[in-house]
């Protein structure tokens, strides 16, 4: 049998600021629980060295303003490349899954970075799955969110992208931030239904996650056939995390993680550093490399101690009905937008970056393709926190682009370059794996 | 060798106990005087110490020694042959991996207790249960007891609570607690170590008493230390309470012979070529690599700090061979070289002719190899080339899997990844008997240069003559709980909580290191000690600093005694 990966990426030299929650010491005890267990030295597991992700592989993705040297710390780009060694390891069939347990984290991190949002820099699994498809060729990917805030970042990206389902539980936005991951949130016109959000109530516990893994996680990728599935391993449900309040303990994240079998996981948030994350980390990886996990638990775990209520399995039971046939009309839904018969379809609105405080403005418009899911152009505005103001102009070719959308794509960008306005424009072209940057006041162009 | 007698009492001794071989060498003031070689009396190890010191004391006709080394293979012995005693463990691991993870002794017995990472306690232990265990083992005939705690290194309390109750229950039987013996972090480990300390700590001290009064006897007045895994040299009444750390000292007394003869701070691979096997080491800007996991002994990864050496089944006595019309080179050995009166082709009879060595009789490896050659239906010429590549491309490809190895080591840092470890090869030392034939070809196909001494031959026994002892320590610091604990196990007490910083973490790790070098008898290198670790946490709950968590390592790392000025 083979080995479940692990890379174990603390970051034990980088902190937002000294007291923030992504600190330091975040995965400290971690280190310590891990270690002094020995699990890495078990032959279930093989541990993993770090490497830095390039400008590349997140242009891939993001675009980075003014670009990705200056505006993405190393540690980001470390971590996002934590994320692509265990895609590596697990595609080239030396492990049977793998674990990223890295910080800092990525899934509030949209496509355009002006800033960090929600001590995110940059999608360290949005990196992951493009690198993933442009060096393995995979197509169908699944993205479970088991993070407690909304995965807003991971959703925005593949807003528009019918091969990536992504499916995010989270407590309510109405009282927690980012604020967003409402049922209504199924995906852009083309893409509609692979976007499901499952906002749960606060101290929702083991109980109520795992009818919803059960009864609407698991049917859904039954349906949905991913080549690869990625869990975005939050662990800031449990019961003693600082910044959400719900009831998960580290048990049932680890049947969480053998019911869901995920690939790859990717550790997201979870501040409850001493009392959680320690036994959170073990359970995950015993739970995928197949260790028994019932002698794990939290020092203070008490079995009776979190019972659902019956009015909170009455609102989950409704919640995952109204989304399992959501997600079932999809298709339906997406033909119906297709013979509408519009050229584009646009949408404007606001972005607001917690970490920094910053405010973007932004305008999306996506072409309705007949043959493909269309590509996107991005204009986008924002003050930076040095006090100068950034206008920028971004085309996005999709992974599964057609050769239509592709030329019209390059001929965009072609045409902007002729205009005046704006500071600098960005061709995102993941056809022929190319990412240009024109600076419109030098004239000059850049290739990755 | 032999030379006139030397009047001052400066004179080593270093004997290296191998598992075919015993190698001596009286050594003084950059020259080897005398050097003995024997075969091994694996079931009588002392005497085959003692005629190989009553050989080096007879021929340098002096008993002027001011300290002796011994490497020996007693306990690596004992552990890689299961003949060790019937050892109970008693284990408290507390809540994580199943209790199957950790059946490491057939006599293993799981107590309640729980401790986390900060030394807190989770769950006490039950004194009743604890006896019961005890008298279990007792009962069953076993007489040394192991025990091993999660988290002990952060809080000694269970495993001194359960060492009391063997102590007090039944004084006669022996008993190890794994604080003791190693204070790092992975509880398996410290389970292992601690395990194979109660296991072979009687049969070590027997071995100790009765090599100390015979050389008490021999030469009143020298040191005698023993050679540990990791290339440095402890005392011989230091090592009583942790013989485990002699283990694999033969390759780490090879090591430090090879850093003894070439002593520049350069990035090296030091090839030891047998009879057969090969044993290759990296060294990093002068400094020997350490196996990053600890030692394996008995498919167990233990605490114990060895050096990374990769043995592989090519040696110069290695089998030359047809088998369905194809070339073979080694793993087995058959006998000597064909031109030392062996009766097939080896290695070492291919590399004779191909570099016109003239070792022994040169028409015996002719004859041999040309049957081979004419059995393949190639030249002799090509045959001996052929032979000369396989072994070189053998040796290179392993070369270069220990590089990627290291390279490949896990890292926690940012700064770590941004600036990745690359290795640079700057030269290949060759030692052992075939080292001369074999190592230049190699070097020159890596494309760095060759170094060989005249010394090659002994470099194991000058190795252990000339290292001087090492010492390490690591304290891990918790401001919040006002506590310190550390390693080497035993290790801790309390700190004042205000205004402690990184500076008073560092002082009190080298006093730390002090201490135990006093109570060791190394307090002569204690100055040389040098910071080879630093970590800072602050502790912040809510958005208020709690306290701070420090742990910083100290050590004398291997290298030679003041003494040693080099080879002349």
């Amino acid at each position: 049998m083979k080995p479940t990966g692990v890379i174990f990426f603390p970051a034990f030299d980088w902190a937002i600021s000294p007291t923030h929650p992504e600190r330091e010491e975040r995965l400290l005890y971690t280190r310590d629980q891990l270690f002094e267990e020995g699990i890495m030295d078990m032959p279930e597991v093989r541990e993993y060295h770090p490497r830095l992700a390039s400008a590349k592989d997140v242009s891939r993705v993001h675009f980075c303003v003014p670009d990705v040297t200056s505006r993405v710390t190393e540690a980001h780009m470390v971590s996002a490349g934590c994320a692509m060694v265990m895609a590596d390891a697990f595609m080239q069939k030396e492990v049977k899954n793998a674990f990223a347990i890295i910080r800092p984290p990525g899934h509030h991190a949209m496509t355009v970075v002006h800033g960090n949002r929600g001590f995110c820099d940059i999608n360290n699994e949005a990196v992951m799955v493009e690198y993933l498809r442009r060096t393995y060729g995979v197509k169908r990917l699944a993205i479970v969110d088991t993070d407690v805030h909304h995965g807003d970042g991971s959703q925005e990206i593949f807003w528009h992208d019918p091969d990536v389902l992504f499916i995010s539980f989270h407590q309510d936005g109405r009282t927690l931030y980012p604020g967003s991951g409402f049922t209504n949130e199924l995906g852009g016109p083309l893409a509609h239904g692979t976007t499901i959000n499952i906002p749960m109530a606060p101290r929702t516990t083991d109980e109520g996650i795992h009818y919803i893994m059960d009864n609407l996680v698991l049917p859904i990728l039954d349906e949905f056939k991913p080549e690869l599935v990625i869990n975005s391993a939050g662990q800031d449900n449990h019961y003693s995390d600082p910044l959400a309040n719900m009831s998960f303990t580290a048990k049932g994240y680890a049947i969480l993680n053998q019911k869901l079998r995920p690939d790859i996981a990717v550790l997201e948030g979870g501040y409850s550093v001493e009392t959680a994350l320690p036994y959170i980390n073990m359970g995950i990886i015993m739970a995928m490399a197949g260790i028994d996990f019932s002698n794990l638990r939290e020092p203070d775990y008490n079995p009776s101690r979190f019972r659902e209520t019956a009015k909170n399995m009455d609102y989950i039971r409704s919640l995952v009905a109204h989304q399992l046939a959501a997600f079932r009309e999809r298709e339906k839904v997406v033909e119906t937008n297709r013979k509408e018969g519009r050229e584009f379809y646009g949408s404007s609105r606001g972005i607001f970056y917690d970490t920094e405080y910053l405010q973007e403005e932004q305008r999306l418009d996506l072409r309705m393709c007949p043959d493909c899911c269309g590509y996107r152009r991005i204009s986008s505005s924002c003050v930076h926190h040095s006090g100068r103001s950034y206008s920028v102009f971004c085309v996005s070719l999709p992974a599964a682009c057609c050769p239509d959308c592709a030329a019209r794509a390059r001929q965009d960008y072609e045409d902007m370059k002729k205009k005046p306005g704006g500071d600098y424009l960005y061709l995102q072209d993941r056809i022929n794996d190319e990412y240009k940057t024109f600076e419109t006041g030098t004239g000059r162009e850049t290739t990755l | 060798m032999t030379r006139e007698k030397h009047e001052v009492n400066n004179m080593l001794i270093g004997i290296d106990v191998g598992g075919t071989y015993t190698d001596g060498v009286l050594f003084s003031e950059g020259e080897v005087l005398s050097s003995v070689k024997h075969p091994t009396d694996e079931n009588d190890l002392e005497g085959t110490l003692l005629s190989v010191l009553d050989e080096l004391l007879a021929r340098g006709g002096t008993k002027d020694v001011r300290r002796i080394v011994l490497s020996t293979t007693l306990v690596t012995n004992l552990l890689a042959t299961g003949r060790g005693e019937r050892t109970a463990l008693l284990l408290v691991p507390g809540s994580g991996l199943p209790f199957s993870a950790y059946r490491i002794s057939p006599d293993t017995y799981f107590l309640k207790g729980g401790i986390d990472f900060r030394g807190r306690e989770i769950e006490g232990p039950d004194v009743k249960e604890v006896e019961q265990v005890i008298r279990k083992v007792h009962d069953s005939g076993i007489e040394r007891v192991a025990v091993a705690g999660k988290f002990s290194n952060r809080n000694d309390a269970h495993e001194r609570m359960v060492e009391d109750r063997v102590r007090s229950l039944y004084p006669h039987m022996d008993v190890c607690t794994s604080n003791e013996i190693a204070g790092r972090l992975n509880f398996p480990r410290r389970a292992v170590t601690c395990y194979y300390t109660a296991m072979t700590m009687r049969e070590w001290n027997r071995f100790a008493d009765s090599i100390e009064a015979a050389i008490r006897a021999r030469v009143p007045g020298s040191d005698v230390h023993i050679l540990k895994a990791d290339g440095g040299t402890t005392t011989l009444d230091a090592s009583r309470k942790r013989p485990c750390e002699t283990v694999f000292s033969g390759p780490a007394a090879s090591t430090m012979g090879t850093m003894a003869l070439s002593r520049e701070s350069l990035n090296a691979v030091s090839v030891d070529i047998g009879g057969t096997t090969s044993d290759i080491s990296l060294i990093i800007e002068g400094a020997p690599l350490y196996a990053s996991k600890g030692a394996l002994i008995g498919g167990h990864l233990t605490h114990i700090n060895a050096f990374a050496v990769r043995s592989i089944p090519l040696g110069g006595d290695s089998r030359v061979y047809d088998e369905s019309g194809e070339l073979r080179v080694g793993p087995m050995r058959v006998g000597p070289a064909a031109c030392l009166g062996g009766s097939e082709p080896t290695v070492t009879d291919a590399f004779n002719l191909l570099n016109g060595l003239c070792l022994g009789d040169t028409d015996a490896s002719r004859g041999k190899l040309e049957a081979v050659a004419g059995r393949l239906g190639t030249s002799l010429e090509e045959l001996c080339r052929k032979v000369a590549d396989e072994v070189v491309d053998r040796l290179e490809r392993n070369i270069e899997e220990m590089f990627g190895l290291w390279e490949d080591e896990p890292a926690y840092k940012v700064w770590e990844v941004v600036h990745r470890r690359k290795f640079e090869l700057h030269r290949v030392i060759g030692i052992g008997a075939a080292a001369p034939a074999i190592v230049p070809m190699l070097a020159a196909k890596i494309g760095v240069e060759h170094f060989l001494h005249r010394y090659s031959p002994v470099a194991n026994a000058l190795g252990a003559a000339v290292a001087r002892p090492t010492l390490a320590v690591e304290v891990h610091v918790d401001t919040g709980r006002r506590t310190y604990t550390g390693s080497p196990g035993g290790l801790k007490g309390t700190v004042e909580k205000r205004n402690f910083q990184l500076e008073d973490a560092r002082e009190l790790a080298l006093n730390c290191l002090k201490e135990v070098s006093r109570e060791r008898g190394l307090a002569d290198y204690a100055g040389e000690a040098h910071v080879y670790l630093e970590e800072q946490f602050n502790v912040i709950r809510g958005f208020t600093q709690e306290g701070k968590l420090f742990d910083v390592g100290i050590q004398v790392a291997p290298g030679f005694i003041h003494e040693y000025k080099g080879v002349a």
